[in-house]
């Protein structure tokens, strides 16, 4: 913690003015890795191949065949500057996606953004359910049959990987019982079991938070007395401990949304949910050079923005943070 | 309270963003692919199930009737071939329209020929063109155009410059290719000499038309390199205008596509579904359960790991209906239509999986080049040391073993039965005896007794290099295989090079491989989309094969006039190749698992070229199944 108390206006000054700077190092270093994965995005991995002479005009086109011009032109056109010079007429234009001529990577992003943005949220609030449940049933009797059951749990939320986890899911109640569809996107019933499988590794972390947080709090001086006061265990389990063992759980919902929110590329695969993820994965995999860097640079600049507004509600949650 | 604010922030941005995405209303026939197809241009096309939508979306001269690969009228009601077989006259029917009424005219195949022939528009397919008079020459003076330009203004860009370049392009193209709309519904094409597959071409999604006006638009020159740089944002929903049976109007990015009828078709009456929902689903598990639990009709490609077991389940179904099936087949009924009067399958049987002989073929290349790179010996430049590797290598037990599919094994490339007219060629069998004695003559056996072959001088014959792509485990196990046969047979020592796609595909384009795995598709109805790839200047000839003896006795095979000798003497060609020259290993022809459900779905053609038409797939209509008949 600081010793000089920082306002929230100069915390998000002082964050805003870092944004770009942060958005530049990430750009740079994924541009190094991207552009030495081997391979001409523009040729068919299965297909007829174009004569030489147009791949090589190709490449000339979408600069691959220098990459200084490359990073400095794109970085140009999808910073705003470009649009400002008038070399685009996007305002923040990400690029023609180099494996799918038919999209720009601002389309692609425009598709995919909202529905990785559903699933991740989807997932922070199953996670907060379930993990402040099974944190308040372990919490509150330590120790129960009901603790080690949530506790057993949490312990496979957090071990098993999400393409076990999903798979199994879908086996279940989507094949067997027919509760959901299998896969795909479009309305509440396709949500609810990518969502369930990317929040029980989260719902785990904060069930453990919550446990751990309700146990010390319960044993503390100002419960006591609440309770000689005469106010119920439960009222003041809810209103009075809850608060504190929730403060952890805050600091860590920033971070954890944002990782739900990029990190959700296993569980669209095996639900063939059309997000981000999946789409950044085949970028990298088909060297999609344009989608890979707007893909980044936009979800860089959230992750700091994220971590921003976290920092501001907990300010204002908690104001001894300061 | 204050606890619960972000709890509410997450809920409510939750439900903004829930709230905008719409889901559709149910279609009428819902198909599943692994992948999203690539492009709606149709210039640009090359992947088979790009294609396959683009013959319901777009509609070329003629059409290719999927029953049985007759070439029917298109946009043509027409056509006629002059004397010499090197002009046809097409006559577009007053009816072909675009999908937002302008009626479809000559000039829109012109535009849209010269939009692929164009070097600028990198179209895979543009070879395909280039039988067109003075197609070729065109090609290739815009590229030698562009070329001078670009290394002229790289550093000083010219608008003007490159305007008055595309006006001389233009210009060239209207007084030297061989294309010519005298009126709206009329188009002339000339061709370089005859050819026999010409209508099978026009019919290739790649010669259908696109809308000039709305393409144009997107188009603009490039002052510093000249060419005409295509943007392809008027292939979206809502700005594409298109002339086929269907108009897309939903496609979301590796998610979904729409079709809808195109009120303008002239013949929408034959349109079975009216709405088709084309699906992307890239993990092949998903993919089989969504098929199972009815959310689809048809998955066009079953995962690697289903087909096996369910192929087999299949075999059990059609086992215990077996004289049900052939009487149905004897009297000349379709596999389909009498599967779907059978009563349901029971335990251990299906029906909703069937497998295709597809029109492709699995082989591996041999390196034929002088040297391998870095000036190493090459064995496979010498043909007697390819037949010795062929002749050694059992497919039979392959297919049984390691592909399980019940392929037919291979020895050519063109499949048996596609092409009306062309003989079934035969190549070299199995035979490790004569394997031996071949390796023997090119001066190969095992001299010192050690198990493996040298040379006359002593030299041991090189690690034999197996090059295969990782991106299936069938290449690796057909490579493992293949590689103990050898070092059975052959007594060579042999290694597997397995490698990720991209770097598998960087390394048989450098000859960097002994033997390598490949496959090709047909494109079009005729041997020499096959043959062609053995040509020393093909651009996917990965075996680095040259051979002026070959060259020029495919071209004059190819250039026969009379069309049954024609095909005669392609076959011929093709066995000398595949006996003698053998630059390549076939190994068996490759099989389409789809999974639907015939008693639900009717239209599926079963066509060796199996080129599926989307717009006769859906629920079987009116056309009951032959009654049932009891066995003679």
């Amino acid at each position: 913690m600081n010793a000089r108390p920082v306002s929230i206006v100069a915390l998000i000054v002082r964050r805003l003015v870092q944004l770009p700077f942060i958005v530049l190092a990430v750009y740079t270093l994924t541009f190094i890795l991207a552009w030495s994965v081997p391979g001409n995005p523009l040729e068919n991995p299965e297909g007829r191949r174009p004569p030489a002479e147009i791949v090589e005009a190709m490449k000339k086109q979408y600069k691959l065949d220098d990459p200084v011009a490359f990073y400095f032109d794109y970085l140009e056109k999808a910073s705003g500057i470009g649009y400002l010079r008038g070399t685009t007429d996007r305002v923040f234009d990400l690029g023609p996606s180099l494996k799918q001529p038919d999209w720009s990577v601002n389309e692609i992003l425009a598709t995919g953004l909202p529905v990785s943005i559903t699933l991740g949220l989807s997932a922070m609030v199953m996670a907060l359910m379930l993990g402040l449940f099974a944190g308040l049933v372990g919490g509150l009797r330590p120790g129960s049959i009901a603790d080690l059951a949530t506790q057993l749990v949490s312990v496979i939320g957090i071990s098993l990987p999400s393409f076990v986890i999903g798979s199994a899911l879908l086996m279940l109640f989507a094949v067997k019982f027919g509760l959901f569809p299998v896969g795909g996107w479009g309305g509440f019933a396709y949500i609810v079991l990518p969502a369930l499988t990317l929040s029980l590794p989260f719902a785990a972390y904060i069930s453990r938070l919550i446990r751990f947080g309700m146990i010390e709090e319960m044993g503390s001086d100002y419960i006591r007395t609440a309770r000689a006061k005469g106010l119920t265990r439960a009222r003041v389990a809810l209103q009075h401990a809850l608060k504190n063992a929730f403060l952890p759980v805050l600091s860590y919902l920033g971070p954890a949304t944002a990782v739900a929110l990029t990190g959700s590329f296993v569980v669209e695969k095996v639900f063939a949910v059309p997000g981000v993820g999946q789409h950044f994965v085949d970028g990298v995999l088909g060297k999609d050079i344009t989608l890979v860097m707007g893909v980044v640079l936009v979800y860089s600049t959230l992750m700091v923005v994220f971590n921003l507004v976290v920092d501001v509600m907990y300010r204002f949650v908690d104001p001894r943070i300061a | 309270m204050r606890l619960l604010i972000p709890v509410i922030a997450l809920v409510l941005a939750l439900a903004a963003v829930v709230s905008l995405d719409r889901p559709l209303p149910p279609a009428d026939f819902v198909l599943i692919d692994r992948s999203d197809v690539y492009t709606l241009d149709p210039q640009r096309m090359s992947y088979q199930h790009e294609l396959r939508r683009a013959r319901v979306i777009y509609e070329p001269l003629v059409n290719l009737r999927a029953s049985d690969c007759e070439i029917i009228p298109g946009v043509a009601e027409r056509w006629e071939l002059s004397p010499d077989g090197l002009t046809y006259t097409f006559h577009l029917r007053a009816d072909a329209k675009w999908s937002n009424g302008d009626p479809v005219t000559s000039e829109d195949f012109r535009y849209s020929w010269r939009r692929a022939i164009l070097p600028d528009s990198a179209a895979d397919y543009s070879g395909l063109f280039f039988s067109i008079k003075g197609a070729k020459a065109f090609f290739e003076a815009r590229n030698a155009m562009i070329k001078e330009f670009a290394a002229k203004h790289a550093k000083n860009p010219s608008a003007a410059e490159a305007e008055a370049l595309w006006k001389r392009t233009v210009e060239l193209f209207d007084s030297t290719v061989g294309l010519h709309a005298p009126d709206a519904r009329t188009l002339v094409v000339t061709l370089d000499a005859p050819l026999a597959y010409f209508l099978d071409l026009c019919a290739f999604p790649c010669f259908s038309p696109v809308h000039p006006a709305t393409v144009e638009a997107f188009v603009s020159i490039d002052s510093a390199t000249g060419r005409a740089i295509q943007r392809h944002d008027w292939t979206k929903p809502g700005r594409i205008v298109v002339n086929g049976a269907y108009v897309p109007t939903v496609w979301r990015y590796k998610r979904d596509m729409r079709l809808e009828q195109n009120p303008h078709y002239w013949n929408k009456d034959a349109i079975v579904a009216k709405t088709i929902e084309c699906r992307t689903v890239e993990n092949p598990n998903t993919g089989v359960l969504s098929f199972q639990s009815g959310a689809a009709d048809w998955l066009t490609d079953l995962g690697p790991e289903y087909k096996t077991e369910m192929l087999a389940e299949r075999r059990a179904y059609l086992a215990r209906f077996k004289a049900e099936l052939d009487a149905g087949l004897a009297r000349g009924g379709r596999v389909d239509d009498i599967v779907a009067t059978l009563p349901p399958p029971g335990d251990g049987e299906r029906r909703d999986a069937r497998g295709f002989n597809a029109f492709g073929t699995d082989f591996f290349s041999f390196n034929c080049r002088a040297a391998l790179p870095g000036d190493r010996f090459n064995p496979f430049n010498d043909a007697r040391v390819r037949r010795a590797f062929a002749l050694a290598v059992d497919k039979q037990a392959l297919i049984d073993r390691v592909t399980r599919l019940n392929e037919r094994v291979a020895s050519t490339l063109v499949p048996p039965g596609t092409i009306d007219g062309y003989p079934v060629v035969e190549g070299l069998g199995y035979d490790p005896e004569r394997a031996r004695a071949e390796l023997k003559a090119a001066g190969w056996e095992d001299r010192d007794g050690d198990g493996i072959v040298e040379n006359a001088a002593g030299v041991k014959f090189p690690t034999v290099d197996i090059l295969y792509s990782t991106s299936s485990p069938r290449y690796q196990n057909l490579a493992l295989a293949m590689r103990d046969m050898w070092k059975r047979e052959l007594r060579v020592a042999a290694e597997c090079r397995g490698k990720d796609s991209k770097l598998y595909k960087e390394d048989l384009k450098k000859g960097n491989f002994m033997i390598a795995r490949g496959g090709w598709y047909g494109d079009y109805g005729d041997p020499t989309t096959w043959l062609d790839l053995q040509q020393s200047q093909n651009g996917n000839n990965d075996r680095g094969y040259s051979n002026p003896e070959f060259d020029q006795r495919l071209a004059a095979a190819s250039g026969e006039v009379d069309p049954a000798l024609r095909l005669r003497k392609l076959a011929e060609v093709e066995r000398w190749l595949f006996t003698e020259e053998v630059p390549m290993l076939p190994i068996c022809n490759y099989v389409t698992v789809y999974m639907y459900d015939p008693v639900r779905t009717g239209g599926m053609t079963d066509h060796p070229r199996l080129e599926q038409d989307l717009s006769i797939l859906g629920p079987r209509r009116g056309d009951a199944p032959p009654a049932k008949e009891p066995a003679p």
